[in-house]
């Protein structure tokens, strides 16, 4: 069973996620579901028409299961249950359990009444919906304002919560993440047709809130569904019709204009079915390919130290994007992280530690970071200013090994500081030069090894220097 | 040199040869890419059994034995130290052949009922030093 990080431990993480405060340290590209931050949303949505597409017969059936229980409203408006069709809606609205969207604190709000009410109407108003229900309910963004990807998600992951309870269930005890029996709120009942509140399940849960967590499959996410408002506004409204021909474009003007044009929204639908081959999962982390990161080198390259025409924030900006995607699979990207230490906005790249290679593994044993600091620093040279600097951020519970992504490499006085450092305290701080970061790149074009390795290499390089 | 030694100089320095081929190849397309740690150990094991052929006296270097996986090494890297064990292996080879009766022959040591010449020795036909100045 992983131990669970302390309160203290768990505050010093940055972004932590579901797996860090577990101590269950595997990278994300090993895992079949997205991995949830504990504090704000994955900013992905599911988006059911990859369930609809997808090969999977489980898939499928989930997404029929989800069709049908969104079009049992109809049968409950039919059936003059018009209050209970709201308040299931209602509470279909809102899943804060999965995290998907952009919420910084894992919390939404579910729709009102009002809200609820304009998406029922769709059912007596549009004769076609009225008879044969939703093939796709997502189309509602097509009708509705304000219905946009993060409520399809959530709509979705309600109806199908009881399925992603089972889901998580499983990948954690593969994991050995500890499950706790807790309530679920607003589970649905696929027989009842109904949802149930306080449905107790063995799940992860938050450790401050004590709140349950599921985690959802990452070949259901997308960061916009393919059946999506924008780009129906954008490519397939037929503008000259909707509008008159100095009228501004109002897109609420569209949506009231489907209501009564139900052959252009079963068209557009039409389209997006044929070409269904085309609509793939987004990834949760997308690397950038070499010709850009080789570009991005050069940019590197072309730039001068200090601050001069803003190179300091075209360094960090440049060596952020590219650093984040030499690293990955090997090391997961954080966030940016920007702080202020004696005056100067220092920035830096911070990375989950997975301990996905040996050394990775040993920097988590030997000095205890569960995520690695890289500190950007586009200066002539490295100070020892520099190094008491991150050697103090390393205090704040960051572990006690540090990356300078520098220009040049240290000049002798200051590899010595840093090796009296090590000696003196067991902290490892290396830098990463220009010409390394060139080497990541050619090994990132090359494929012969991972450029990872040139950071194992600076790390070996420097404990060689360490006393024994 | 007797003669199992000499089937293991010969055997070496064909493989050696045929790692200089491939990786000169990769060199030329890409000098700075790393060496992948398959090929590398397949290197390093040439370069350890080189060692025990070619003993101290003919070895390019006192302070290099092997490749060091850790240290990233790059295609020129090895393509310019595999140089160098072939030199050393040819310089062996210049020590150890003789101009005889029209050809250039090893001499090596007989082992057991091995046919001997004039000198106690068994002759093994071989190619021209190559940097035999004319």
């Amino acid at each position: 069973m992983p131990a669970i990080l302390g309160t203290a431990e768990r505050m010093t993480l940055v972004r932590p996620r579901l797996t860090d405060c577990y101590e269950v340290l595997v990278a994300q590209s090993d895992l079949d579901f997205a991995i949830p931050f504990l504090d704000e949303d994955i900013p992905l949505h599911v988006d059911p028409f990859l369930l609809w597409k997808s090969p999977s017969q489980q898939d499928q059936a989930l997404h029929t299961a989800v069709t049908n229980s969104f079009n049992h409203l109809n049968f409950l408006l039919s059936h003059g249950r018009g209050s209970e069709a709201r308040d299931t809606l209602i509470a279909a609205s809102e899943c804060a359990e999965v995290g998907l969207g952009h919420s910084k604190k894992r919390r939404g709000s579910r729709i009102g009444t009002t809200k609820a009410d304009e998406i029922l109407s769709l059912f007596s108003a549009i004769e076609e919906y009225s008879k044969g229900g939703f093939s796709h309910f997502e189309e509602i963004q097509l009708y509705v304002h304000g219905i946009s990807k993060d409520r399809v998600s959530d709509i979705c992951c309600s109806f199908l919560k009881s399925f992603l309870m089972d889901y998580t269930t499983q990948a954690c005890e593969e994991l050995g993440i500890p499950l706790v029996h807790v309530g679920v709120p607003a589970t649905y009942d696929y027989r009842e047709n109904r949802f149930v509140e306080d449905q107790r399940a063995w799940l992860p849960v938050n450790p401050e809130t004590g709140a349950p967590i599921l985690v959802v499959p990452r070949r259901w996410l997308r960061f916009n569904p393919w059946i999506n408002f924008d780009e129906y506004y954008r490519d397939y409204c037929p503008f000259d019709d909707v509008f008159q021909p100095d009228e501004p474009r109002d897109p609420v003007r569209v949506l009231r204009y489907n209501r009564d044009h139900f052959g252009l929204v079963r068209d557009y639908i039409a389209v997006k079915e044929r070409t269904q081959a085309e609509c793939r999962n987004d990834p949760l982390f997308r690397q950038i390919p070499v010709s850009s990161a080789k570009r991005k080198l050069s940019t590197i390259r072309g730039l001068a130290t200090g601050k001069a025409d803003g190179a300091d924030r075209k360094f960090e900006d440049a060596t952020s994007q590219l650093l984040s995607s030499l690293l990955y699979p090997h090391l997961d990207f954080a966030a940016v992280q920007s702080r202020t230490d004696s005056g100067v906005l220092i920035r830096d790249l911070i990375f989950y530690n997975n301990r996905s290679l040996d050394f990775l593994d040993e920097i988590h044993a030997d000095y205890g970071s569960r995520q690695i600091v890289f500190e950007l620093k586009n200066v002539a040279e490295i100070t020892r200013d520099h190094i008491n600097q991150l050697n103090r951020y390393l205090d704040s519970g960051l572990g006690r090994f540090g990356v300078f992504v520098a220009r040049h490499p240290l000049k002798k006085a200051m590899f010595k500081n840093t090796v009296d450092l090590w000696a003196g305290q067991r902290r490892c701080i290396i830098a990463v030069t220009d010409d390394d970061v060139a080497l990541m790149v050619t090994l990132l074009e090359g494929r012969q090894r991972p450029p990872v390795d040139v950071l194992k290499k600076k790390y070996v390089e420097f404990r060689r220097a360490c006393p024994s | 040199m007797n003669r199992a030694e000499l089937d293991r100089f010969e055997k070496l320095v064909g493989q050696l040869e045929s790692v200089y081929a491939e990786l000169s190849l990769l060199s030329k397309k890409s000098p700075n890419d790393a060496v992948n740690p398959f090929k590398l150990r397949f290197v390093n094991t040439l370069l350890g059994a080189s060692a025990v052929t070619l003993g101290s006296g003919y070895m390019p270097f006192t302070d290099f034995e092997q490749f060091d996986s850790d240290n990233v090494p790059q295609n020129s890297d090895v393509v310019f130290i595999l140089s160098q064990y072939l030199q050393c292996f040819e310089k062996l080879r210049a020590d150890n052949v003789v101009y005889r009766n029209g050809t250039w022959d090893w001499e090596i040591d007989a082992v057991g009922a091995e046919g001997v010449g004039d000198s106690g020795k068994v002759y093994v036909r071989s190619t021209r030093p190559k940097r035999l100045r004319d």
